[in-house]
This record gives structure tokens, C-alpha cells and sequence, in this order.
């Protein structure tokens, strides 16, 4: 049955999505992708209590020649794509990369598998392998993104409508849109399983070829070429993966295995530490960090809504493979500098998010120093640095989600991305307001999980050597730098010119707000019942990573206990219960106790933002936030980004050849 | 701890701290106009300013205002609670800013100029006291071997001879939060600020006493940080007076330095507070301190 099951979470996605490549009925084409959706998540829940495991599924032996036929045909394909474009627009940096990188990633395996190797017994390696881990992965991916294709369906529908009404568009995209998305799901699921590094290297094309056309989708100069840019930095990844393939191959272990990797681990096998780093690279490129952030934040500029939502899944990708292997490079100098490598990375793009305008821009910005956090717990290795990677992949999946697929909403309400332009909104949409002031204080503040857990990896962190100094350094200040951005938007949607006349709620839409309020309630709910789900769904992986779990968290009265401190969770949920919550929902503002805004005694009149100026003139009152471009403006910060980005690279590898 | 030790705390905690912070206040004020040449109000005029203020007639903006106003006294005072109770310090740190960013929220709310300025500067201000508080738990833990302020009361040994630096870096963030330097942000009663107390502009009347109450919370709470640097057995009143010998010393740098601005602050928070305190970290790794 589970065995049945995982294969469909991989497999019923790409076949649905496929069917709608070809339904031409708006309404039928939903109808798959709401049974598609019940199917996942019924499916998920059903895993969820299956715990006998470790699940393994072993391949037929022409599944080798299945699995290579197929990286081939995607990576001719990809090439094709490139060639296709240089044809139509001329020869462009990113097009010619994608070949070139393409080319570097298909032939070294092409030459492996049919020249040099050509008995690699596939058969006695897994194809696919499920622990805890990965199975809380595959779980999470098939919650959060068949709710990203339900929202999608509505969103869609209002982005074509207006699209055509621009007369830009003449006949509708959605099938290949749907095809995409779904495909996306199975090949995220596939990373989760896989675990034969063949198997596992097709499915991270996959993914990559489905972000590249789903970034593409509106089809605008700007589209295609963020596309082909995400497409040549991500297919780097495969080109680490076909080295790592080889090496691991050559390795006196002789495995393709990930698993066999991570469990013999490099400070038994040294030369495993190449391989782990370029699947460490892999991972970096996918999840956008430094020096690669370049193409998250193109793509931020240009494509829909709900591409961003599922875009958010996809770079967890890389981090969770980052997270996956680290403890077969526990105790290595190469992971005390993954660490300081995230650290970094983590507090450059919060500095840069700073200076973002766009909610979009802003959020992948946040994305990226969140997933560094992850990279920085898989530097440090613990158990405690464990936990809280484990528990940043499972609270940032819902919240980011939940934040990408506001900000889609009130893109469509306001006909806007930039902050700027979001002033009032707790006026005109005061549901959507207070969803997504939850989904901003579940990033921003404790108790919430993303803060619980950044406060484990300190913890973690400050045991680990001198070296800790400037990691935590580092994370300090993107902590710091976080609450200036978040805090910032959060602000503009809530500036509104005092009034007495109440704000009335908006209509309810199903698809948005039942969407949006599902993940709230995941979000919240994760988050004040962590104890239990720690022990349910954490403790598991802790151990089949072979440690102790009391080495991470004991739990009492459901506060977390960590060897140098405590988490009192609860208690602090009652005390925001009692200021936040409840003065929202009950206190009311008795319209005669209204004034307006201070404005030097030359305001117009209540309830309008008007103020006399010069020559007796009503001149409408402006505010705006502080962006620092000139300090933190993204082109300034890339000239040390960047650098530092290479150089922090070039040191990983240099720690490899030690 | 026992339970009536607990409750002791808490009731401390919650009622006594605003008295005594109200008094330091009134101290403040007599210091600094004496340092100024001038006579000043009566020591408990911050008291009396309160019991005026709650007299008034409620007037507000929105209602996103007065339930950040709330929030801030809310949490600040939980902050205090958990400090007295000898909970994680890093956990009360994020406590403390989540109250402190229901401060800028609440002015960002409205939308008038001083008040949005105000908040947005607030937030800047945030930026430089954040990384600083978080990050000075770090040595603290590493000469500790934990997180727990009661492993600080514990530990037998005052802290300030090894992290003298550390301490001298936190007075950025008291200073920050006592509203004093950098003019362009300050809330104070000085002379010396540009925005007629920015984030505070569109409060009025019982809400204004409402958050100046949560801004006597927040002092007291950065004070007692202060006083964690030498905490031995009975003698509690030698934190007191380290408590106290810090905040002297902000009140005269304040007075020295009253032109300064926010982007200063930031830097300086950033290069110098930040670097100090990694460095003193570095140097009890190596065992030097």
C-alpha cells in the first residue's frame, strides 16, 4: 500500500497534468486538478501514519536504461529549447550558457553509463528510498502545492482575463501553465524519494525544465530571459550531480546510492567530500543563494503569482538535499565554512531585500536568507542544528506559501506588486489584511516556529567552536535586517487616514481566502502544538540520522528543552492571544473618539488625508517607506555580494582538498 | 524555584518595576537639566505627567493603533516576567523586540507624516539594538555553558571582569531604548529631537500613558540586562549598582552627544557593536578572558 502510494505521489501528478495538457475545457481541466489535489493530500495523510520504515524500491533492470534514455531526452530538449531561441531572438549570454551548461551536465554521464561503466549493477542500488525524512518532505510538498493549483485555478482565470483585456493575449495558456505545475509537483516528490543518484539527477532537471517554463509563462522579453537564466544557474547543479555520479562511482565504495553515501559518511571515506560538495553546490544553486541570487530576483519581476508560491517549494529543493547529506560530512572543516557560507548569504539578501519595492521581489529576497539559514544548521551539524533545519523546512514551507499567495491576491486587487502602492489595504480588504499580517508575524516573531527555530540554531550554533563567533555574528543581523523589511510592509498595508466609518469585510472567495486560511491555520497550529509534532515527526529523523534525540530537545509541559536553554512556547501564544488577537477582534473605536492625523492644525477635514498648503491649496498628504537604496540598492550590494559569494565558494572547495 | 518565589517575581515584575522606573525617569530628567544649567521638574513629575494624561479624553486614529499600543506594553511587560523568572535569555530577547515592533507598527498605522517617519525611523533604530541584544547573549552563554538566566544567578562568578567589552557595547542599546541619542529618532523629554517625538505623535491621552508606562517596562528590562553582568549570591545589590553606573554613563554620553543621526547610529551599531562583541567571543574561545 505505502509502496503503491509513494510511486503515485511521484507518478499520478505527471499523468493529471499531462490529461490537462490536452482538455481544452476550462472546467474540466479544474476538475482534474481538484481530484489531483484531493488524491495527494488524501495520500499524504494516509503516509503520515504509515511509520514502518525505511521504504525501499528497487528498480527493474531496464530501469537503467529508462532512467538514462530519459536525462538524455530532457537534457536534448533543453538544449533544443536554446537552440530555438537563438534562432528566433540571436545569440543571447544565457541562452548559450544553458547549452553549454546542458551539454556539460548530459556528457560525462552519457560517457559513463555507455563507454567507460557500462555493468553498473542500478539494480542492486534503490531507486527510490523513503525515511522520515524524505517522507515528511514528499508530505509537505503534497499539501502545500496542490493548494497552489487550487488557488491557481481562480487566479488564472482573473490573470488571463485581464490579460486579454490588455490584448495581449489571444488564446489561453493554461493547459501548458497546469501541465507544468503539476509535472513540478511529481519531480519535487521524486527528489524527496529518489535515491539512486541517476534516478535522482533526472529529477532535478525535471524540476529545473519546469521552473524554466513556468517563469516563461506570460512570455514577455523579460520572462524569457529570467527563464534562461534560472535555467543555466539551476542545470548547474546537474553538472555536480553527473561529477558527483562518477566520483561516488570510483569511490572505493562503488555506490551510486545516496543513502550509502551519507551513512558511510567522509571522515571514514574522505573522498566522499567532493561528491557531498557538489551536491552541496547543487543545492546552493537551486535554492538561490549567493553568488547565483541573481536569478530568483529576475524572476521575481516577471511571472504569476501562484509560479512563485510552488517556486518557494523548489528552492527548498536544493537546501533539503544540503540538509539531507550533512551528516555524512559532519566534523569537517568543509561544514564549519557551509555554515559561515550561509550566515553570510543569509544577511546579504536580507540586506538587499531592505531595498525591494516589490512584494514579490521582497518575499524571494526573504526566501533565499530563510534557506541559508537551512544551509547554515546543515554546516553545523548537530542534532540540535538538525532539529531546527527540519523544523525551518516544515514552518517556512507554509508560511512562505502562505505570504507568495497574498501577495498574488493583492496583486490582482491593487494592480500592483509595489509595497508603495499596498497603502490601505487594511481598509478596502481587512480579511486579506489579517491573513497576511499573521503570515508576516509567523516569519517575524516568537514564538512562531521560523523564530523557535532560528532560536534552536543559536543555541546550536554557539557550541560549535570558535568559528561560531561569526556565524552567529552574521545571523544576527540578518535577524535584525529581517524585522526592518517585514515590518516595513507590514506597515504600508496598514496606513490608513483615520476615519470614523468602519471597515466592512470583503466577499469571501474560496479559491483565495479558503486557500490562504487553510495555511494560516497549518501555520499556527504547527506552531503552538510544536511539542507534540517535534516528537511525532522530528524525533524520527534525529534517530534515523543515527543520533540521540535528547541531544536536541526533551520535551516538558510541551516547552522544548534544549541542553542550554528553554523554549516556553505556550505560554507566550496566551499572552499574544490576550494582546494581539483579542484587542483585534473585540475593540471597537467609537467614531466620535476619531481624529484626524496631525498635520500642524492645517488639516481639511476628518476622514480625508488633504491638508491647506501654500496659497490656501488642498494638497494631498503622501507617505511612503524608507528604502536605503543608496546604501542597500541590489546593484550596489551585488559588487561585494557577489565577490563575496565566489570567494566564500572557492574556500568550500579548497576545504574539500585539504 | 519555589512557587512563592515565583509569584514573588512576577508580582515584583509587574508592579514594582514602573514605580522605581518612574522615579529614575524623574532622576533622569533633575540629572540631565542640572547638566544643562537648568533647575528641572520635581523627581516624580513622570508620575505626574501619567495620572494627568489617564485623565484626558480618548482620542485616536484607528484601531490597528491602540492594539499595538497594547501589544507593546503587553509584551514588554511578558518580557520582564520571563527576565524575573530566570527563563531563556535568548527567548526573552525575541519577546522584548516583538514588543518593540508593535511600537513602530502602531505609528505606521496612521497615516500622518510625524507618525510614519517617526515608525519608520523606529524600525532603523530596531535594525542597530536587535543584532546587538541577540548577539550579547553569545558570550554570556559561552563563559555560562547556557542560555538560562538562572544558570547566570548559578554560575557564582560576576561576569563584567571577562565581558567588560560586551558591556560596554550594550550601553548602545540602552541608550537606544531609553530614548535618548541619536536626536533624529529620540522620544525623551529633551529639547533635542527632531520629529516632536515621531513614533508618538498620534497617540494622545490615556493611550500615550499607556505606552509611556511600556517604555518604562523596556527601560528597566535593558537595565537588568545590565545588572545580569554581576550577579554573586546575596550581594544582589552590587547589579544594581552596575545597573545604575550604566545608565549614568548613557545619561552623560547622551548629553555630550545630542546632534547625532540615525544612519551614524546603524553604522556604528553595525562596525563597531557587532565586531566588539564577536571580538570578545573570540577572545573566550581562546581563552584569553
Amino acid at each position: 500500500m505505502a509502496e503503491v502510494l509513494i510511486r503515485l505521489l511521484i507518478l499520478l501528478p505527471i499523468v493529471t497534468g499531462s490529461i490537462c495538457l490536452v482538455v481544452r475545457k476550462s472546467e474540466v481541466r479544474a476538475g482534474i486538478v481538484y481530484l489531483t489535489a484531493i488524491f495527494l493530500i488524501v495520500s499524504s495523510i494516509v503516509l503520515a501514519q504509515q511509520w514502518s520504515l525505511p521504504l525501499k524500491y528497487y528498480a527493474g533492470p531496464t530501469s537503467k536504461w529508462i532512467v538514462l534514455v530519459l536525462s538524455m531526452v530532457m537534457l536534448a530538449y533543453i538544449v533544443f529549447v536554446a537552440a530555438v531561441d537563438i534562432r528566433r531572438r540571436g545569440v543571447t549570454l544565457h541562452s548559450v550558457l544553458t547549452i553549454v551548461v546542458a551539454l556539460a551536465a548530459a556528457i560525462p554521464v552519457a560517457v559513463f553509463q555507455f563507454a567507460l561503466a557500462p555493468e553498473v549493477p542500478l539494480v542492486a542500488n534503490p531507486a527510490l528510498y523513503v525515511d522520515h525524512f524524505s517522507l515528511l518532505r514528499g508530505i509537505l510538498i503534497s499539501v502545500t502545492c496542490p493548494l497552489i493549483c487550487v488557488y491557481a485555478i481562480r487566479y488564472m482565470k482573473n490573470h488571463e482575463e485581464h490579460l486579454t483585456h490588455l490584448g495581449e493575449l489571444k488564446r489561453t495558456r493554461q493547459p501548458r501553465f497546469f501541465f507544468y505545475m503539476l509535472v513540478l509537483i511529481g519531480a519535487m516528490n521524486g527528489v524527496a524519494f529518489s535515491d539512486n543518484l541517476l534516478w535522482l539527477a533526472f529529477f532535478w532537471g525535471l524540476t529545473t525544465l519546469c521552473a524554466y517554463a513556468l517563469i516563461r509563462h506570460d512570455e514577455t522579453p523579460e520572462a524569457i530571459a529570467g527563464a534562461f537564466r534560472t535555467l543555466w544557474i539551476c542545470l548547474i547543479g546537474n553538472v555536480g550531480f553527473s561529477a558527483a555520479i562518477i566520483l561516488s562511482w570510483y569511490s572505493p565504495l562503488n555506490t551510486i546510492s545516496l543513502g550509502a553515501l551519507v551513512s558511510n559518511g567522509a571522515v571514514g571515506y574522505p573522498v566522499l567530500l567532493l561528491p557531498f560538495a557538489l551536491l552541496c553546490v547543487a543545492g546552493i544553486t537551486k535554492a538561490g543563494q549567493i553568488p547565483f541570487h541573481g536569478w530568483g530576483i529576475k524572476a521575481a519581476l516577471v511571472s504569476p503569482a501562484p509560479v512563485h508560491a510552488i517556486l518557494y517549494p523548489f528552492m527548498t529543493t536544493g537546501v533539503f538535499i544540503v540538509l539531507y547529506v550533512s551528516p555524512g560530512f559532519v566534523g569537517t572543516q568543509f561544514a564549519t565554512f557551509l555554515a559561515i557560507f550561509g550566515a553570510a548569504s543569509s544577511l546579504s539578501l536580507g540586506l538587499i531585500a531592505i531595498s525591494q519595492r516589490g512584494s514579490i521581489s521582497i518575499l524571494v529576497c526573504s526566501a533565499i536568507s530563510n534557506l541559508a539559514l537551512i544551509i547554515v544548521c546543515a554546516g553545523i551539524g548537530t542534532p540540535l542544528a538538525l532539529t531546527a533545519g527540519v523544523m525551518l523546512v516544515i514552518f517556512l514551507t507554509i508560511s512562505m506559501i502562505l505570504l507568495y499567495l497574498c501577495a498574488g491576491v493583492i496583486e490582482q486587487h491593487v494592480r500592483s506588486n509595489d509595497v508603495e502602492d499596498m497603502e490601505g489595504l487594511a481598509r478596502k480588504q481587512p480579511l486579506l489584511t489579517g491573513i497576511t499580517m499573521t503570515a508576516i508575524l509567523s516569519l517575524l516573531v516568537a514564538p512562531f516556529g521560523i523564530l523557535l527555530s532560528k532560536w534552536a540554531a543559536i543555541q546550536a550554533a554557539a557550541v560549535i567552536g570558535i568559528w561560531s563567533s561569526l556565524v552567529l555574528a552574521l545571523l544576527m543581523l540578518s535577524i535584525g535586517a529581517a524585522t526592518v523589511f517585514w515590518a516595513k510592509w507590514l506597515g504600508r498595508i496598514l496606513c490608513q487616514t483615520p476615519t470614523s466609518e468602519s471597515a466592512r469585510l470583503e466577499p469571501f472567495v474560496p479559491h483565495y481566502h479558503g486557500v490562504l486560511l487553510t495555511l494560516v491555520g497549518f501555520a499556527v497550529l504547527s506552531s503552538v502544538f510544536i511539542a507534540p509534532l517535534y516528537n511525532a515527526a522530528i524525533v524520527p529523523i534525529i534517530v534515523g540520522a543515527g543520533y540521540d534525540p535528547i541531544l536536541a530537545f526533551t520535551t516538558e509541559a510541551w516547552f522544548l528543552r534544549a541542553t542550554g536553554g528553554v523554549f516556553a512556547g505556550w505560554p507566550i501564544f496566551i499572552v499574544v492571544a490576550i494582546v494581539l488577537l483579542i484587542p483585534f477582534a473585540t475593540m471597537k473605536v467609537r467614531p466620535e473618539a476619531t481624529r484626524p492625523a496631525f498635520m500642524c492644525g492645517e488639516n481639511v477635514e476628518i476622514g480625508s488625508d488633504e491638508f491647506v498648503a501654500v496659497g490656501d491649496e488642498r494638497t494631498p498628504l503622501m507617505t511612503g517607506g524608507f528604502y536605503i537604496e543608496g546604501l542597500l540598492g541590489e546593484q550596489r550590494l551585488d559588487r561585494f555580494v557577489i565577490p563575496a559569494g565566489v570567494v566564500l565558494l572557492g574556500i568550500l572547495f579548497a576545504m574539500v582538498a585539504l | 524555584m519555589s512557587s512563592g518565589w515565583i509569584i514573588a517575581s512576577v508580582i515584583i515584575a509587574v508592579i514594582v518595576v514602573p514605580l522605581v522606573a518612574g522615579l529614575l525617569s524623574g532622576i533622569d530628567r533633575k540629572l540631565t537639566a542640572h547638566m544643562q544649567g537648568r533647575i528641572g521638574p520635581p523627581i516624580i513629575q513622570p508620575f505626574y505627567d501619567i495620572i494627568k494624561l489617564l485623565g484626558k479624553k480618548p482620542m485616536v486614529a484607528g484601531q490597528a493603533q491602540l492594539v499595538f499600543a497594547w501589544a507593546f506594553v503587553g509584551l514588554t511587560v511578558t518580557a520582564v516576567v520571563l527576565l524575573a523568572l530566570r527563563q531563556d535569555l535568548v527567548l526573552t530577547l525575541l519577546v522584548f523586540f516583538f514588543g518593540s515592533v508593535c511600537l513602530p507598527l502602531g505609528a505606521l498605522s496612521v497615516k500622518s507624516p510625524y507618525s510614519q517617519y517617526g515608525g519608520h525611523r523606529e524600525l532603523l533604530q530596531l535594525l542597530a539594538l536587535e543584532p546587538i541584544l541577540l548577539l550579547s547573549a553569545i558570550p554570556v552563554s559561552l563563559k555560562v555553558g547556557s542560555f538560562l538566566i538562572a544558570d547566570i544567578f548559578a554560575h557564582g562568578q560576576p561576569l563584567l571582569p571577562s565581558l567588560w567589552i560586551t558591556f560596554a557595547v550594550l550601553l548602545i542599546p540602552v541608550a537606544l531604548v531609553m530614548r535618548k541619542s541619536p536626536f533624529d529618532i529620540a522620544g525623551s523629554e529633551h529639547a533635542h529631537q527632531e520629529l516632536v517625538r515621531g513614533v508618538l505623535t498620534e497617540y494622545s491621552g490615556p493611550y500615550l500613558a499607556l505606552v509611556e508606562v511600556g517604555h518604562w517596562y523596556a527601560k528597566i528590562f535593558v537595565l537588568s540586562i545590565l545588572g545580569l553582568f554581576w550577579v554573586v549570591g546575596s550581594l544582589w545589590w552590587l547589579s544594581v549598582i552596575i545597573a545604575l553606573g550604566g545608565w549614568f554613563i548613557v545619561l552623560i554620553v547622551d548629553n555630550v552627544t545630542s546632534r547625532l543621526t540615525w544612519s551614524w547610529m546603524v553604522k556604528f551599531a553595525w562596525g563597531c557593536g557587532i565586531t566588539l562583541i564577536t571580538l570578545n567571543s573570540v577572545l573566550i574561545h581562546l581563552g584569553w578572558m
